[in-house]
Order: structure tokens, then C-alpha cells, then sequence
């Protein structure tokens, strides 16, 4: 147990301010996350004070047009938000990895198919692509997730590809392909392992990148109308008539931008970070 | 249109009190009351030149016969008001109704004259657009129209024959932030929301005209749909199970009244206040209802202000046992739905709430289709029988009864009506005004004439 506990300390040893500061962040919005989902009192639903009070003991960060408490909603927001931004970064790293790695392993046509079709993919502007699918598959946080993964798997299968090409020609793949090892094995035992590393930092970009893109729908009114997501409380605090000849704004609008911002920023320097320690250039 | 109404003329015009001569300087009723005979003025004139005579008066009345517009005062419950309408000579205008009503004369006098010289060749005036579509006889003409923005100009007719247009030209244009756009000079006129009309209260450079908006919100039951709303205790259980004062202070920001369940405003001269008022009372909704729960959609329009009030219709309702799936849509199709009748709950702001109170002929009497699945004979003869009364006192119980009975009923629940509270600068225009049954006093004629002294004193009727 003790050694554990060492590693554990080794690995954060590696870690630069910034990027402990960073955890630190998510672990906090992670604590705020779980609390609204397991408190159920679904303070984030129903009105528990006067309508737009100001930060108090009460409510820390105010309450909104409807009296509900609006850190109840950044809470319940946080779950969207990390969902919503690991599910699809997991999502399109692992669908962008296969279909890299199929690619650069098979080469050929099938290479020339994800070539092309990556090519488009980054040729198209994104956020109008992004509203068009929005639009198209209705509103739900599962079609967010899978609009915004169906958007950034360009970059991981891109990754991939690279990686797995200059990996086919190392005397270890060779030497294994010559004593008969199939793809399967190969991919198993050296490609994925291979490009393991790399894919968590492209991932990991992924994720702020998610996160903005649903907090960028749901303003738009594109998002789940139901769910409290950040995006969705900068929707109504932006709409409401006259915001800034009021002083609703500074507890209002200023909440969930902050934590945006704060996430986004936190998982960039985690990001940093990780980037250092795995040291793709090796 | 609202926007019309400057640019078309009528018979008569309403200002703060009531009706006032406009094109029609005078006018007899004949002995049995159903014949009005108006004498027109001599100098009106269209946009195009052309004399405005009797002889456009009569044609109007007989096209909006065959053609309705949008909005049409001389149909009622399906029939039409007028039965002959003449010319009996150049400015002389003889009109006979179906029978005698003390509301005739404001329908007839808010009718909006069009050129005759111009629709007579028109068969089909949805579709219209050619030249001279838009020559009306008002103090302005339009100028120009952009459907993509939404944008209107209007400017001053030199030669109209009434009280002088007060600006050059008007324009309605439309902007991201009215607020903002207010506060840095490009619009002059605007509705404020509630939360930012004190700072203007306080500041000597502005004026707060505040008037209710007669509009109110209200939550329509399909009966026909909705078997278990047939059940007048139902109705009952929602109405008191709503907590409406918490629309006012929390959807509308304090800038409404709780509506009246006799629909007749509490700020108008006909409101009875003496019928029941539905306080907020779980209680009593859950005694009504018995221990049932019952589960309903709602449909809604998609803007701000509706989801708000579905919003709290759902957290007050839940309450009391009634679940209530929230559905929002493009306000045109909840509009249609309205008509469709394809909902189980609807909630819609709509107003002609204000002026006479022969609306509520419209709504709950004989041949209404507002509300689906529900009438009532007694309500109906009431409201028929009011109409053609003449006393005014009697005229008076008899509405008085009908909101009574009508409260009892709750056919559809009155939930709150806001208040505009328009702001202007005085030292740029002073002239903005409220019509007694209308409050937008951007929509108001007489805000942009400037009107005599002797005009506006001794000449309401």
C-alpha cells in the first residue's frame, strides 16, 4: 500500500502548478457534479427562493428569473457539461483511433477513402456543420454527444494513421509479421499500445473542445431545452429583456461563464501537461 | 395589422375616452335605430390624388363582405352586421344593420376605408401586391416595405385633410436589443421590461406612460379532447391549483395583473369584481379533484415569456397532483393548433380584451369556436341579450351576469395580463398617447397627429 501511495505521489510529482491547479478544478466541479446528482432534491428544477435575489448565505451565487438557485443549476450543469465533453473526446478518440489505425495499417484504398473523408471533414466549418446536425437530430444531450463526436473524430484518425505508418515498418512489427501475427494481434500488442499516449493527448483536446461546443448549442437553443446545462443558463439570463441596465448580470450570466471558462481552462493545463509527461516525440 | 391604421382612415377614431368624428363628421340614427346615416368629410383625400367619397365607404363594406380581412368587426358568430350599405350621394353614407346594438357604431366607425378605384378590379386581396396595394387615405403613406428585415417606413401626407402629421416620416425598424438601441438614440419609443422602468422613472429625461396591454395569458382546456376536463370541478382544481400571482411576480417581473376569471379585465369600466377570484389554494384544488391525478401536455409557443409561465404552470400544478408535460413550438403552429383543436392544454397571450365588452359575445357566446368541446345556452342568451340592449345600466347587469356565470364555468383560465410601460423622451416627441381600448400607443393614430385644443376637448361622444 505504501508503494501505491508513493506512485501515486510520483505521478503528481510530475504534475507543474498549473496542473495541479487544474485537477484541483475538476475535482472541485466533479464534487459540485456529484452532489446535485445524488442530493435528488432537484434544487436545480424548482424555485427555492425569490425571483433574482442576490448572492447570499441562502444562495451563494443568486437565484434566477425563477427563484431557482442558480449553483444548484452550475451543479447540475457540471454533469452536462463533463459528460458531454468526456463521452464524445472518449467517443471520437476511440472511433477516430480504428478508424486511423485501419487505415495506416491497410493502406490502399481503404486508406485513400479515410483520407479523403477527413479531408472533408476539416474542410466543412465546423460550428455550421455542428447546428445543421443539431437541428437535424433534435434536441438531446445523447445526440449532442454523438453530433460533436461525429464532428472531431478527424483529428485522433489523422493521429492515428500517422503513427501507425511510421510504426509499420519498425523492425519489431516486422519481425512479428514475418513469425505470422495477424492484424489483430498486432494491433493488440504493439499499434495500440503504441499509440496510446498520443491518443490521450488528442483526447483530452477534445474535451474543452466538446465542452464549448455544447455549451455553444445549447445557447442557440439547440441543446436538451429540459436539462441545466451551462449553455442553456446563458440562454435565458442573455435573453432576459434589458440583462445589462440590470445587476442581474453579475451573478447570472457571470456563473456559468466562469465555470466554463474555469473547466475549459483546467483540463488546457492538464492537457499541457500530460503532453510533457507522455512526450509524444519520443 | 396595427401599422394600418395610420395608413388607412376611418369613419370614426379613438382617442383616450372614446369614439371621435374622423372622416365622418356627423352622423343620425334613424327612429328604429338600425340605420345610420353619416355625413363624410369633403376634402379627404388618397394617396394617389383621388377624392375620398361615400361611394368607397359603401364598396368597403360590401368587399369585406366577400373578401374578410384579417380582422373583421361586422362578422359576428358568423353573420354579417350589415345588411345595405349606399352612397346617397357623393359624402353622404346610409348604412343598415341586422338590428339594433349599442356596439354597431364602433365596429362600423373602426372599419378601414379602402380606395374603391383600386379593389374593384382586385378578386383575390391575399395575393395582391400590384401597384396602388398600399394607397391608403391616413395622415401617412408607406414608403417602404422590406419583408426580409421587417422593416417599414412611413412618411407625412402632405395633403391630408385632417390634423396635421406630427413627424416627417415614421419608421418601424428592428433591432437586436431594443433597450440598448433605445438608450443610444436609435428608436425613440420602447416597452420596457419591468426591472429597468424604475431607473427611467427616476430620471427626468424620460417618461413612463404605463397602461395594461389588454392581452392576457390564458390556459385553453380542449374538452373534446380531454374527457376528464369536461368535469366543470377539474377546471376548478386548476384554476385554484395555479399560483398566478407568482406569474406576475416572477414571469412578468411584477408588470401584470391577475386576470379575471369573467375575462373581463379588472381595469375595465364593465369588470364585476363581485364573482369568485380563485385565490391560490392547493388545498381546496386537491379537495376538488378528489385524490385523482390526472397527467396533461401542454403546448406552448418556444419564446422566453412562454416557457416561463409553462414553467411555473408545471411547478404549481405538481402540487396538486396534475402533471403537466411541457411542449414548446414555433408560435405559428401553436397558433394553428388554436384552431385544429389538436391539444390537450394550450397557453396563448391574446388580447382584444379591451373597449366594449361584446368580445365576450365572441368568445363564450352562440357560434364561438375558441373553446373546444364547451357551451352553454344560458351564458349564450345573456351575452345575445346584451347586445341589443340599449339602456346602459341594464346593459351593465347583464354583463355583470355573464362574468358571473362565466366564472363559475371557467371554460378557459384567465391566468395574468401585463402592463406596457412605454418609454420616451419628451424633449424629442410629447405627442405618444393610449386609445382607450388599445395600449400601444406606437400603433395609435392620433400619437403621431398633432391635434388642436378644440379637437381634443368637447368633440368625444
Amino acid at each position: 500500500m505504501n508503494t501505491r501511495t508513493f506512485h501515486t505521489c510520483a505521478f503528481l510529482e510530475k504534475f507543474s502548478t498549473y496542473g495541479k491547479i487544474g485537477i484541483a478544478i475538476i475535482i472541485i466541479l466533479i464534487c459540485l457534479a456529484g452532489y446535485s446528482l445524488f442530493a435528488g432534491n432537484d434544487m436545480h428544477m424548482i424555485p427555492s427562493g425569490e425571483s433574482l435575489e442576490r448572492p447570499s448565505i441562502a444562495h451563494w451565487l443568486g437565484t434566477d428569473d425563477l427563484g431557482i438557485d442558480i449553483l444548484a443549476q452550475i451543479g447540475h450543469g457540471a454533469t452536462v457539461s463533463m459528460s458531454v465533453g468526456f463521452a464524445s473526446a472518449i467517443l471520437a478518440g476511440v472511433g477516430g483511433s480504428v478508424i486511423g489505425i485501419f487505415a495506416g495499417y491497410f493502406g490502399g484504398t481503404a486508406d485513400k477513402i479515410v483520407t479523403a473523408l477527413c479531408d472533408i471533414m476539416s474542410a466543412i466549418p465546423q460550428l455550421p456543420l455542428m447546428i445543421v446536425l443539431g437541428a437535424f437530430f433534435g434536441s438531446s444531450t445523447a445526440n449532442i454527444i454523438m453530433v460533436i463526436a461525429m464532428i472531431s473524430w478527424v483529428g485522433p484518425a489523422r493521429t492515428a494513421r500517422a503513427k501507425v505508418l511510421s510504426m509499420r515498418n519498425e523492425t519489431f512489427i516486422v519481425a512479428a509479421h514475418s513469425y505470422g501475427a495477424g492484424f489483430a494481434h498486432l494491433a493488440y500488442r504493439h499499434l495500440i499500445p503504441g499509440i496510446m499516449p498520443i491518443m490521450l493527448v488528442s483526447v483530452i483536446r477534445i474535451v474543452s473542445h466538446a465542452i464549448v461546443a455544447e455549451a455553444g448549442l445549447s445557447f442557440l437553443g439547440l441543446g436538451d431545452p429540459l436539462s441545466k446545462s451551462w449553455g442553456v443558463i446563458l440562454n435565458r439570463s442573455l435573453n432576459f429583456p434589458g440583462i445589462y441596465f440590470t445587476d442581474f448580470w453579475k451573478w447570472w450570466i457571470l456563473s456559468p461563464l466562469v465555470a466554463l471558462m474555469l473547466l475549459v481552462v483546467a483540463i488546457a493545463f492538464i492537457g499541457r501537461d500530460v503532453e510533457r509527461i507522455v512526450d509524444t516525440k519520443r | 395589422m396595427s401599422k394600418m391604421q395610420i395608413l388607412y382612415d376611418t369613419l370614426l377614431e379613438k382617442d383616450e375616452h372614446g369614439d371621435i368624428p374622423w372622416l365622418a363628421e356627423s352622423w343620425e340614427v334613424s327612429k328604429d335605430g338600425k340605420t345610420y346615416t353619416f355625413h363624410m368629410r369633403t376634402n379627404a383625400l388618397w394617396h394617389d390624388g383621388q377624392p375620398l367619397t361615400a361611394e368607397d365607404a359603401a364598396f368597403t363594406i360590401g368587399y369585406y363582405r366577400e373578401h374578410p380581412p384579417v380582422v373583421n368587426d361586422l362578422l359576428i358568430g358568423g353573420s354579417y352586421i350589415v345588411t345595405d350599405a349606399k352612397a346617397l350621394d357623393e359624402y353622404t353614407l346610409q348604412v343598415t344593420f341586422d338590428k339594433v346594438s349599442p356596439t354597431y357604431l364602433t365596429k362600423i366607425g373602426g372599419m378601414r376605408i379602402i380606395p374603391k378605384h383600386i379593389w374593384e378590379h382586385v378578386d383575390d386581396p391575399i395575393a395582391f401586391t400590384g401597384a396602388g396595394a398600399t394607397i391608403g387615405s391616413g395622415p401617412y403613406k408607406l414608403d417602404s416595405y422590406d419583408p426580409q428585415q421587417g422593416a417599414y417606413r412611413f412618411i407625412a401626407f402632405e395633403d391630408y385633410w385632417g390634423p396635421e402629421p406630427a413627424a416627417a416620416a415614421i419608421e418601424w425598424i428592428p433591432v437586436g436589443d431594443s433597450v440598448l438601441a433605445f438608450q443610444n438614440g436609435e428608436i425613440d419609443l420602447i416597452n420596457a421590461p419591468a426591472d429597468i422602468v424604475p431607473s427611467y422613472r427616476e430620471n427626468p429625461e424620460f417618461t413612463v406612460k404605463t397602461a395594461h396591454s389588454f392581452h392576457s395569458y390564458r390556459l385553453m382546456m380542449n374538452m373534446d379532447a380531454v374527457k376528464a376536463l369536461q368535469d366543470a370541478n377539474v377546471r376548478k382544481a386548476l384554476v385554484f391549483g395555479i399560483d398566478r400571482q407568482a406569474l406576475v411576480d416572477k414571469a412578468a417581473r411584477g408588470a401584470a395583473m391577475v386576470s379575471s376569471q369573467g375575462y373581463v379585465l379588472p381595469v375595465s369600466p364593465w369588470y364585476n369584481k363581485d364573482i369568485e377570484q380563485y385565490p391560490y389554494d392547493p388545498d381546496k384544488a386537491q379537495e376538488l379533484l378528489g385524490g385523482a391525478t390526472y397527467t396533461f401536455s401542454l403546448l406552448t409557443d418556444n419564446s422566453a415569456d412562454g416557457m416561463k409561465v409553462a414553467e411555473l404552470i408545471k411547478l404549481s400544478l405538481s402540487q396538486i397532483g396534475v402533471t403537466v408535460n411541457v411542449q414548446s413550438v414555433e408560435s405559428k403552429t401553436r397558433d394553428n393548433a388554436v384552431n385544429t383543436g389538436k391539444y390537450e392544454l394550450l397557453l396563448i397571450n391574446s388580447g382584444g380584451m379591451g373597449g366594449d365588452p361584446d368580445y365576450l359575445r365572441t368568445i363564450y357566446g352562440t357560434g364561438g369556436t375558441t373553446i373546444k368541446g364547451w357551451s352553454d345556452p344560458q351564458i349564450a342568451s345573456i351575452l345575445e341579450a346584451q347586445s341589443v340592449e340599449l339602456d346602459p345600466n341594464k346593459r351593465k347587469e347583464l354583463v355583470y351576469e355573464a362574468q358571473k356565470l362565466i366564472a363559475d364555468q371557467v371554460p378557459m383560465i384567465m391566468l395574468h395580463g401585463a402592463l406596457d410601460n412605454f418609454v420616451y423622451r419628451p424633449a424629442k416627441y410629447d405627442h405618444w398617447m393610449f386609445r382607450y381600448d388599445h395600449s400601444k400607443c406606437d400603433h395609435n393614430k392620433l400619437s403621431y397627429v398633432i391635434r388642436t385644443e378644440s379637437e381634443q376637448a368637447g368633440q368625444t361622444t
